[in-house]
């Protein structure tokens, strides 16, 4: 009713490799493009800062790993510790002189290059083991951060991020910061959204779903594998300069945690493997629930007159973070975008779908 | 160099990794039931240690009756675990199975310290803290009761998986479709490998609680017990044993001399070297089953 | 229908138009009855993908592990409906099912396989006495009793699952493709093993295959299963000597006949 289509259904090759299957998909796409294009002149500067900025560059990070998680069916559990990579060598590029334009490639490149490390992984391993030394890698890369001063920044281990700059043009204000990471993020959403058409989206799916068979269809997965594992790489390691040239500030080891590593991975999963649209749900969600959570106890208990101490308070949100991921788990493992995706092709035969049965 | 010196590193790190396998156990048993990789062993250990602390020290019950009571507990709350969230999921691919350990992990941690606050306790086993004298060389007590804890249960689940219950959750771990068609329940099965895994987080915690203080870092042992079980071959609880022996002594000694040259803190390191070079050399482990191809 | 309720009776395992949705959506079977009489070999013949997996499965509860559920039909057993009964509990009122495909514990010996398959409430000693009885039925096992089961050659991994089968006491067993990769000298050994415990022990016998030749030499009746359907049912000599059966699973005949093909799916449409 709303979609006007009775279904998905393809009578054409042109019609099938369509990025937008449905044109209400589409439609929607565009009106948050405008709305993300219009939000500084509708949402208070504080909300725009605080919330939608991580949320995109969030995002971003998280579809570089839904590219090699989701598409290419590879367990990543160090990918906080490629963001690190591009998030480092960019600040250090830049205090050397750098520009900013061209120190946001170096961080791509340089993770892109740590990253395809952890793809010789997966070129020997996959699944559990996969995710294992992965996570293995991580714990290396946090060791390393935290014990080499010359990387980390000194004794604080903190790293002051010089002021950003595109083309020449200081970028100091929080309207600023958020159409850079707006442009990044919808730049990301458009390489994934057409990846799914080209021959690298299907050779990827091939060899997510059995590397054997995908080598005897002429497949070669050695090669797609660390493709898959330098582009993800790439995305991760601009979306992790990004995130302290704008949000952070600074950079420090605990923001690329192996915690955090768990917290992309439960995002992509939470919104969907594959799924783009579920990719920015699982970031909302992962990213913005528990805070909320946490205040609505805090008024809850402030109502009914409870005393809950700060400890407690404190640790309030990441017993919801974790629940979240369980919860979601449990009513839809293929997450949020599947969720989507139900709620779309309910409302497509609405109210005639009992006319199918 | 001294020699008595480096056996009681190597004695000292062969306990402390005996302890570490008291961790892999219960990693492994879950494994060998249904091949899933239970991520959430580090909250269970902490948790365990917590409900220990909860009835001994705020209910005032007796360690003796506290531990027990606790593990029983413990028990009923592995099968909660598999009953509620993982259920569910059996056949889904191992990522999403992976992620659910993860989200439980998180819980237990969130949830634990939400209750009974984040500040470290100690637990009170009334072990002395003397070290014990064998000729030249020191050991901590603690650490020989934690080791005896480990080769026990060691001992007790070898001779339980020759048990008819205990051959049945190997099949289940081999093929559950096979399980089903012959009548096995599977689904219960796996119930009592995360309630035994559950019982063994309780030994864990108790023993870890004691020597590094019952906080969150007992969370942490996750890396540690992971590494020995992929060691050992995540499905063999001899394995576990042995391997968390090998990382004991090889963690103890290298970090002595590691740490000259990168200045402290190389323990990490070692075992995260230990977990890579095990997945890229010999990903079954150490005793862990081939699987069985057949063309 | 005094008649049916006759051919019921005698029924070990009677099932009444099933039909079998997997997923909610894919209709695998639809509508199908079959009777085994007690003590009695059965035979489902049928092509790949006809629905004859699909029925043992409902038969024995295993539907469940692929998402698939029974949405109408009722399965009878001894008399007792059993289409709710959870797959572990039929396996206690008797019945068991030869998963294909040689489902054997791979990592398991084959003396464990058998006590895997023991039900709770056996004794060692009457366990003892059964696995002695499935060794003597399969010499190969008892040979290679302690060795792993993955390394067990196809033939003596089916033989396992047989024997393994056997240890739940069933009093129907059901096999699944037998046969399957098989090299003929094997295969009647097999069969000639399943006569022998079906004259025995009493056990009634439902097989699928699809070597419709070697399965109507041991059965006394078959069904035929195309498209979800039964299209053909009748005694292995009334099969053996129909010309369709002949020519589409015997492999006899005088050569395909493509007007006979399309006349013949056209005509089991209005059969079932």
């Amino acid at each position: 009713m709303f979609y006007r289509l009775s279904g998905v259904h393809y009578d054409s090759f042109a019609s099938d490799s369509r990025i937008f299957k449905v044109p209400a998909d589409r439609n929607l796409a565009v009106f948050f493009l405008l709305f993300g294009l219009a939000a500084p002149f509708i949402i208070p500067s504080l909300y725009l800062n605080s919330y939608m900025l991580p949320w995109l560059l969030w995002t971003a990070a998280a579809l570089g790993l839904n590219l090699v998680t989701g598409w290419a069916g590879q367990l990543h559990l160090g990918y906080a510790a490629v963001m690190a990579v591009g998030a480092y060598s960019a600040v250090h590029a830049v205090r050397f002189g750098v520009p900013w334009e061209f120190a946001l490639l170096i961080g791509g490149l340089a993770s892109s290059v740590i990253g395809s490390l952890f793809a010789f992984a997966a070129l020997r391993v996959k699944g559990l083991y996969l995710a294992l030394t992965t996570l293995a890698m991580q714990f290396v890369m946090d060791w390393v951060l935290n014990h080499s001063p010359t990387i980390s920044g000194g004794s604080h281990a903190s790293l002051q991020s010089p002021t950003f700059a595109l083309l020449g043009q200081e970028i100091t204000s929080d309207v600023g910061y958020y159409y850079v990471g707006f442009g990044w993020c919808v730049l990301v959403t458009i390489l994934m959204l057409n990846l799914k058409r080209t021959g690298l989206g299907r050779a990827l799916v091939a060899v997510r779903e059995k590397d054997f068979a995908a080598a005897i269809l002429g497949v070669n997965s050695f090669y797609y594998k660390i493709l898959a594992f330098a582009t993800s790489s790439f995305i991760a390691g601009v979306s992790g300069a990004l995130l302290v040239a704008t949000f952070f500030f600074l950079a420090a080891p605990e923001q690329f945690s192996v915690g955090v590593s768990i917290q992309v991975l439960a995002m992509v999963i939470v919104g969907g493997l594959s799924s783009i649209i579920g990719s920015y749900f699982g970031v909302a969600l992962i990213l913005l629930a528990p805070g909320l959570v946490n205040g609505l106890v805090v008024a809850a208990s402030g109502g009914l007159g409870m005393q809950v101490t700060d400890e407690t308070l404190a640790h309030i949100p990441n017993a919801i973070y974790g629940a979240l991921i369980v919860i979601i788990l449990l009513i839809e493992p293929l997450g949020l975008g599947k969720l989507y995706g139900n709620v779309r092709d309910y409302l497509m035969v609405w109210p005639f779908d009992q006319l199918r049965k | 160099m001294d020699w008595i010196f480096l056996t009681e590193l190597a004695i000292n790190g062969a306990l402390t990794g005996l302890l570490y396998s008291l961790v892999a156990i219960g990693l492994v048993l879950i494994y060998k039931a249904s091949s899933v990789p239970n991520l959430a062993q580090g909250g269970l250990t902490m948790l365990g240690a917590y409900v220990v602390l909860a009835l001994s020290r705020d209910a005032g019950m007796p360690l003796w009756l506290a531990i027990p009571l606790a593990a029983v507990i413990m028990f009923g709350m592995g099968f909660g675990i598999e009953r509620v969230a993982l259920r569910r999921l059996a056949g889904r691919p191992v990522v999403m199975i992976l992620m659910m350990t993860l989200g439980i992990d998180i819980f237990l941690i969130g949830t634990t310290l939400a209750i009974w606050g984040g500040t470290s306790s100690s637990m009170n086993l009334g072990i002395s803290y003397e070290p014990l004298l064998m000729g030249d060389i020191f050991i901590s007590r603690i650490h020989l009761v934690g080791a005896g804890v480990a080769l026990s249960l060691f001992a007790a689940f070898m001779l339980f998986f020759r048990t008819r219950t205990g051959i049945k959750l190997r099949a289940i771990a081999d093929d559950y479709m096979a399980s089903w068609s012959v009548g096995i329940s599977v689904e219960r099965g796996v119930g009592l490998s995360w309630a035994l895994a559950s019982l063994v987080a309780v030994g864990a915690g108790v023993i870890w609680g004691e020597i590094q203080g019952v906080d969150q870092s007992l969370s942490i042992l996750l890396l540690k017990g992971l590494t020995v079980a992929v060691l050992g071959g995540l499905d063999s609880i001899l394995g576990a044993v042995i391997a968390g022996v090998i990382i004991g002594i090889i963690e103890n000694v290298g970090a002595e001399f590691l740490d000259q040259f990168v200045g402290g803190g190389s323990r990490e390191l070692i075992v995260a070297a230990v977990l890579i070079l095990t997945v890229m050399i010999r990903p079954h482990g150490l005793f862990g089953r081939h699987d069985i191809e057949r063309v | 229908m005094p008649m049916q309720e006759k051919v019921e009776a005698q029924s070990i395992l009677s099932m009444n138009s099933v039909e079998v949705l997997y997923d909610n959506v894919m209709l695998a079977i639809k509508g199908v009855s079959v009777q085994v009489p007690k003590g009695k070999m059965i035979a489902l013949l049928g092509s790949n993908g006809a629905g004859k997996s699909t029925t043992l499965k409902a038969i024995s509860g295993l539907l469940k592990a692929e998402r698939g559920r029974i949405s109408r039909g009722e399965i009878k057993f001894n008399g007792t409906d059993i289409t709710e009964v959870l797959a572990q509990k039929r396996v206690g009122m008797g019945i068991c099912h030869v998963v294909e495909g040689r489902h054997v514990f791979e990592h398991l010996t084959p003396d464990e396989n058998l006590t895997a398959a023991a039900p709770l409430g056996m004794s060692r000693s009457v366990l003892n006495v059964e696995k002695e009885k499935i060794y003597n039925y399969f010499p190969r096992l008892a040979e290679r009793r302690n060795s792993q089961s993955g390394y067990l050659s196809g033939g003596e991994q089916q033989m396992l699952a047989i024997g393994r089968a056997l240890v739940t006491q069933p009093s129907l067993l059901m096999l699944d493709e037998p046969s399957l990769g098989l090299a003929p000298f094997l295969v009647s050994e097999i069969f000639d093993i399943l006569q022998k415990i079906n004259q025995e022990e009493g056990v009634s016998v439902l097989l699928v295959e699809q070597n419709a030749l070697a399965a109507l030499e041991i059965v006394s009746e078959g069904y035929l299963i195309e498209n979800g359907r039964v299209v053909m049912h009748g005694t292995a000599e009334e099969l053996k000597s129909n010309s369709d059966i002949q020519e589409f699973y015997l492999g006899g005949g005088e050569g395909t006949d493509f007007h006979n093909v399309k006349h013949y799916s056209r005509r089991k449409r209005w059969l079932s």
